[in-house]
């Protein structure tokens, strides 16, 4: 009896085994949208072979790797936000695996296609844009925003949205590019002008296409292919991009000690072969490839991220610069933006207004109180140097790269000096905008 | 208290449960000030015809007054008619004085005028110093009375009591009983009283109804359906009673057996005759009926004989002083009846 | 986890004797300390360390204290909270009361109708509300179009309070219906008798009676509402405390303190909440004397006030199953966008959804219907542990699994993988962690409460002469509990049964950390997935409908038995 059960286990464990070795696992925050003309190309490509896809957020996604470190099951973490990527490379729970691949450039408008250390790819590339729904459009007889700037227009108030760079990481990379195209000053004044005329600051970042497509609002701050995909699925949705966009790559790492590692380097080198690069056009998909030859059979009209034409005010993104205030950002537009939305939203609004007013008044007192409240909207509570500097930017992590770096204060206490800082700002600016407002 | 005495008077009343009838053509009336019980089976109807005098279970057909006021289709809060409840329903988030203020407060009475009447209907129960205490720190007893007082705090023209004694002990069901008839006679209230006890109807009520399966069997005074019952079940249900079949023949009664009783009364179609035990003289020899003893049975200040005649067992008691009783198991027995306490029944 | 059952018997040890309701409740406590408390204490002791020398400290409390915007969002999450269980006990009251104390021909439908939006897969729902209510909803873009005006149903707190109250009302309406029908009808009499009836009679005497339940329930709702974070999430309100920690603590990358802080004082709070709906109820058993003895008052409507129940009905269930509908045209249309409807109408979601899903609604009937029967099981031990006997610390298994309520799906799903990861089960069933038991429990654990609380109020309303009858026969303590306290709960027990499996096969935020394969996904799991990518809203819709669809049969069901169940004990009460 004993034993009929010990050969029994064992047969199970055997066929398991045998089971695991033909087993690719990929954990990605990709919907089946995406991952289902790749399962089927890939098991096309290699007979035998199984992709098992877990889906997860790109947070869950994450912790479960750090959770799971210790007996790792997953092969490969397929995903977009190159920070994620980041993160799980710090922490040492991606492989070094030599892959083969060629006829894909090192940068692609101006950010690194790969990590230059070679733990995870670049396999497509996305760029930021301004999705917007072509009935609320006409219905309140907007014209159709172009650039950053024109967000920052009246006439928008209460008709754009867009999630909070802590919780996407293709807004942060949006938010950090803006800063660094117009400086730290003048990025930050862009953001909260064209936050003050948001309607919703969304927790996830599938919300901004989801209110654009619904028509909950008009305008969406949005990485690409959510407006591409949703065009494509019906909605009444267009997509146009900004001079000035940050292209992201889209990617994909080996996890270390992967039960299958061989089979993660097929997949990998699969999604950056000419085939591979081929499945993104797929309609559905609408991501853009990373290699330049698979543009020649793209669709009329599809982007093509290599051309001259596409976002030409694309900057030279500082990766390292990014990094080390990316905590920090995020914090910052939190607590000055997504938590005091309605603070902001009220000062933006009297500002307009008091401008409206007196837009052909010429009344000096109230421009100059005006000017004011501008400049009390745009105030930022600390500088381009302490947002750079490691003693203040690691208040805002917890696992340090060096452990000796002496850190003034903690988040919680900083956190609290910008609350006050911008509640009272925009109070201010409110009232200085009415008063002027009130002028003749 | 003051108190407007009302008599109720029930015409033609039918009530059922969907296709069951529960109530059938009861007739009645209640004479003010009177206490009157409602005595039967379980299942009789007595508790349904109750219920719907306060207005509660299934609308009947027919008519319910008080007084001249028909309150058959009226709401029970509007028909001023104060009934205690079996489980006495004591509201157990209300202290007992709020219990009692309850029905006044309803009646939007001014609160300067509640706490006396709160106070004057306790201290006639006798619970003054509990007004304070929550239902469930009470005993049955003292429950009981709070229900009481809880009813007659709104001086209802008419008490309806639902079984009130059932969940008391011995002692404190003939102790409340008292209590409760003293109560009656001070307040003056037309009280109708359900029980399935006899000897509780006996003792507290002027009149009382016999109920079964939902007809009225009989009205009238304890000792009338005693000693004139209407039917065998009035007479079966009301003490013990010796029930002979048989028919009129000239003056005299003869049973099916063919034993001729004289009869005080006769009654033209009788066909059977109620022979109440101590109503029969047991001896050796010269009674009307022959017998042999197959039982006996010590009862204390009666012995009760189980005697085998031709139409079957009788039951006889006879008074018990001291001594051994005359006849053994088994000894030929002679019965005699008194031909003025055998009620006839036709049906 | 040698350590676990150390911990958990020690309080114990010190009885000489242990009786079988010890052993149960040791057993009970092991359970939840194993799968509860020592998961969450993995993930929120982080709340008691310094961020820069791991050192223990509480200055992280005192930050919490000291920033406004914590502040504020305490006093957010509290207003939000009181006013949504205000406002669910507005829906809740006249559905249960029509219900209960009339005779009426949709009772079980709309009793089953009533725990329909307790079921709202995540996601949809928000999606659904606000193509309905939203600022360009279905409603505001009519009411624009014809009177040039918007109503702002959802924005802000007030659309917090309006979502909330439509999802957890049916936590009022199942508790009180169960404790309306077991106050004993002689007391409403009483109450007639004595000249008081309707709103009144109502509110001095049948409401306090039905306290107990309705409690229970609203008690519930506090809870739920001041921890969820998925509504103000889908709503984007984020000055409220659950979702701040959500916030913190879910960040790539970022370890926040404060999150953990503020998961502490949420669990905290919650416990306190429930100590003091505790002390409120101390002393106050309104266990009718015979339960079925008396019956139920059901009273005939008369034609005019029929009309007015079924007006008030339809008016509410119109308001509450709002999201349902909308989730419907979700699910049949093809476009839906800046337009009062969608512009055409197809079955071609279903047809997706019946080709890719079939495994998920297999899935979500083993997770949800085992998790509910561990429920009413443990709810079952429990309640009789706690008000029947005096283990000592029974109070305590109430609060452990109460507790389950304010931890937040992430961080119980988050516990999971650091307990239970790398422990190799037998059978070839692979890691503990990765093994699809593992959701079932997750789930189990976080519906305890709710079969916890209906299961204690069915109980609170068994009246203790009942046991002692049966004692006194000389039926033993298991065998009393097994013939007569478990049949006379059963309602309440069903009541729990279903609201456990019902929200069990919506649930998301822990099941999204522990589903291993694709394969063990349950229905809600596919819907994320689904509602992750414009072209899948349709179709995500429509899984939402199949997973209602199935709830609710069960629910019907369900309630068919209850209905069924207190006839059979009313008849009884009657013959004797």
């Amino acid at each position: 009896m004993n034993r009929m059960l010990t050969l029994s286990a064992a047969a199970l464990m055997m066929t398991s085994a045998a089971a695991f070795a033909d087993t690719v696992t990929v954990v990605t925050s990709f919907p089946r949208d995406l991952t289902d003309p790749f399962k089927a190309a890939f098991e096309t490509a290699y007979p035998g072979t199984t992709l098992e896809v877990v889906s997860r957020n790109t947070n869950a996604a994450v912790s479960h790797l750090q959770e799971t470190r210790g007996a790792n099951t997953i092969d490969l973490m397929w995903a977009s936000a190159p920070d994620a990527f980041e993160v799980l490379k710090e922490e040492g729970l991606l492989a070094k695996v030599d892959v083969q691949f060629e006829g894909i450039p090192d940068a692609i408008g101006g950010y690194p296609v790969h990590d230059p250390d070679g733990t995870y790819f670049g396999f497509a590339a996305s760029g930021y844009g301004i999705m917007y729904n072509t009935r609320y459009v006409q219905a309140n007889d907007l014209p159709v925003a172009q650039e950053w700037e024109d967000l920052k227009r009246a006439e928008y108030n209460g008709h754009v949205a867009m999630s909070s760079p802590s919780r996407s990481g293709t807004t942060h990379l949006t938010v950090e590019t803006v800063l660094q195209g117009e400086g730290w000053d003048q990025g930050w004044a862009t953001w909260k002008w064209i936050s003050g005329n948001m309607n919703t600051v969304t927790e996830r970042s599938f919300g901004v296409p989801d209110a654009v497509n619904s028509g909950a609002t008009g305008f969406g701050i949005v990485i690409d292919f959510f407006g591409l995909a949703s065009k494509a699925s019906g909605f009444p949705v267009e997509l146009v991009y900004p001079s000035v966009t940050a292209i992201v790559p889209a990617n994909i790492g080996i996890i270390e000690n992967a039960p299958n590692q061989e089979g993660a380097r097929q997949f990998v080198e699969f999604l950056l072969s000419p085939e591979g690069q081929q499945v993104l056009l797929n309609p559905a998909i609408m991501r853009l490839p990373v290699n330049p030859e698979a543009y020649a059979n793209a669709p009329e009209g599809f982007p093509n991220p290599f051309s001259e034409e596409f976002a030409p005010g694309a900057i030279e993104f500082d990766v390292d610069k990014s990094g080390v205030r990316y905590n920090l950002v995020n914090s910052l537009f939190d607590v000055l933006v997504t938590y005091r939305l309605d603070d902001l939203r009220a000062a933006v609004a009297a500002v307009q207004k008091a401008e409206a007013a007196h837009a052909e008044t010429g009344n000096e007192e109230a421009a100059a109180l005006i000017a004011e409240a501008r400049a009390l909207v745009e105030a930022m509570p600390i500088t381009e140097e302490q947002s750079l500097d490691p003693s203040f930017t690691q208040v805002f992590t917890i696992s340090r790269a060096e452990p000796d770096t002496e850190v003034v204060g903690r988040q919680a206490e900083v956190e609290q000096s910008w609350d006050s800082f911008a509640v009272e700002n925009y109070r201010k600016a409110k009232e200085l905008a009415d008063q002027a407002a009130a002028l003749n | 208290m003051t108190q407007t005495k009302a008599g109720i008077r029930i015409e033609d009343l039918h009530l059922s449960f969907g296709d069951t009838k529960v109530l059938e053509g009861i007739d009645m009336v209640i004479e003010p000030g009177e206490f009157f019980a409602f005595l039967g089976p379980s299942g009789s109807g007595k508790s349904t015809l109750l219920r719907a005098i306060a207005g509660f279970g299934p609308t009947p057909r027919g008519r319910i007054l008080i007084g001249d006021r028909d309150i058959a289709k009226l709401p029970p809060w509007k028909r001023n008619v104060g009934m205690v409840f079996q489980s006495y329903a004591l509201w157990p988030h209300m202290s007992v004085r709020r219990n009692v203020a309850f029905g006044l407060e309803e009646r939007r009475m001014p609160a300067r005028e509640i706490g006396p009447r709160v106070e004057r209907a306790l201290e006639t129960v006798g619970l003054l110093h509990l007004a304070d205490r929550m239902p469930a720190q009470l005993s049955g007893g003292q429950q009981q009375r709070v229900a009481l007082a809880r009813t007659i705090a709104i001086e209802p023209q008419v008490l309806l009591l639902d079984e009130p004694l059932s969940n008391l002990d011995a002692a404190l069901r003939v102790q409340m009983r008292r209590e409760l008839l003293a109560l009656q006679r001070k307040l003056g209230l037309t009280t109708i009283f359900v029980t399935h006890d006899q000897e509780e109807a006996n003792t507290t009520s002027d009149r009382m109804a016999v109920l079964d399966k939902g007809v009225i069997q009989q009205i009238g005074t304890p000792q009338q359906l005693y000693d004139q019952p209407a039917n065998a079940f009035v007479a079966g249900f009301l003490g013990t009673a010796n029930i002979l079949k048989g028919a009129m023949q000239g003056p005299d009664f003869v049973t099916a057996a063919g034993q001729r009783l004289p009869v005080a009364a006769p009654l033209g179609d009788a066909n059977r005759i109620v022979l109440r035990p101590q109503n029969i003289r047991i001896s050796g020899s010269g009674g009307e009926i022959a017998g042999r003893v197959a039982h006996r049975e010590f009862l204390g200040s009666q012995i009760r004989y189980l005697v085998e005649t031709p139409d079957g067992q009788i039951i006889v008691d006879t008074l018990h002083s001291s001594g051994q009783p005359p006849y053994d198991e088994g000894a030929t027995v002679s019965l005699s009846i008194d031909s003025q306490s055998a009620p006839l029944l036709a049906d | 986890m040698p350590d676990t059952s150390q911990t958990a018997s020690r309080g114990f040890t010190l009885f000489p004797r242990l009786s079988g309701a010890a052993v149960a409740g040791i057993l009970i406590a092991i359970f939840l300390m194993a799968f509860l408390i020592l998961p969450v204490a993995q993930v929120i002791y982080v709340a008691f360390l310094d961020a820069r020398t791991g050192a223990f400290t509480l200055q992280n409390f005192q930050d919490f204290f000291s920033t406004t915007l914590f502040r504020e969002s305490f006093v957010n999450s509290f207003y939000v909270s009181a006013m949504s269980v205000v406002v669910a006990t507005l829906i809740a009251l006249p559905l249960a009361y029509i219900t209960t104390r009339f005779n009426f021909a949709g009772t079980a439908a709309i009793q089953a109708l009533g725990i329909i939006p307790l079921i709202m897969p995540p996601f949809v729902g928000a999606v659904a509300m606000s193509l309905l209510f939203g600022r360009n909803g279905s409603i505001n873009l009519l009411l624009n179009q014809y009177f040039g005006f918007r109503i702002p149903f959802m924005e802000g707190l007030n659309g917090v309070i309006l979502v909330q109250s439509i999802h957890y009302f049916p936590f009022i309406l199942i508790n009180l219906s169960a404790s309306l029908r077991n106050i004993d009808r002689s007391m409403e009499e009483a109450a007639q008798n004595l000249g008081s009836h309707g709103v009144r009679m109502f509110r001095r005497i049948v409401f306090p009676l039905a306290m107990p339940g309705y409690l229970a329930g609203a008690a519930l709702v506090f809870i739920k509402v001041f921890d969820d974070l998925g509504t103000p999430l889908l709503l984007n309100v984020n000055n409220m405390l659950a979702p701040q920690a959500y916030l913190r603590i879910t960040g790539v990358g970022i370890n926040d303190p404060m999150g953990y802080v503020i998961s502490f004082i949420l669990v905290a709070f919650s416990v306190f909440s429930l100590w003091a709906s505790f002390l409120f109820m101390r002393g106050k058993d309104y266990a009718t004397v015979q339960k079925g003895g008396g019956g139920l008052s059901r009273r005939d409507l008369k034609p005019s006030e029929k009309w007015l129940a079924w007006g008030v009905i339809v008016l509410i269930l119109a308001m509450v199953l709002s999201p349902h509908i909308g989730l419907l045209l979700l699910a049949f249309g093809t476009i839906w966008s800046f337009s009062p409807l969608p512009d055409g109408f197809t079955v071609q979601h279903f047809g997706t959804i019946f080709t890719q899903s079939s495994q998920y609604v297999w899935n979500t009937i083993v997770y949800a219907g085992s998790a509910a029967l561990i429920d009413v099981v443990l709810g079952t031990a429990i309640a009789y542990i706690v008000i029947r006997t005096k283990v000592a610390g029974r109070k305590w298994l109430d609060y452990m699994a109460t507790a389950a309520l304010a931890v937040p799906g992430v961080v119980l799903g988050i516990g999971y993988l650091r307990m239970f990861h790398g422990i190799q089960l037998p059978f070839g069933l692979g890691q503990m962690s990765s093994f699809w038991g593992i959701i079932i429990v997750a789930l189990a654990v976080r519906r305890l409460p709710y079969a916890l609380r209906a299961c204690m109020a069915a109980l609170q309303q068994v009246s203790l002469s009942l046991e002692e009858a049966a004692e006194s026969l000389g039926a033993s303590r298991a065998s009393t509990i097994r013939r007569i306290v478990v049949p006379l709960m059963t309602g309440g027990i069903l009541a729990g049964f279903v609201t456990s499996f019902a929200t069990a096969a919506v649930e998301l935020s822990a099941t999204i950390m522990l589903v291993g394969r694709s394969s063990d996904a349950p229905l809600a799991y596919g819907i994320y997935l689904y509602m992750q990518s414009p072209a899948g809203r349709g179709p995500g819709a429509a899984l939402g409908i199949l997973a209602v669809v199935i709830v609710a049969l069960g629910t019907y069901l369900s309630q068919r038995i209850i209905e069924r169940e207190r006839a059979r004990q009313t008849m009884t009460g009657q013959q004797h």
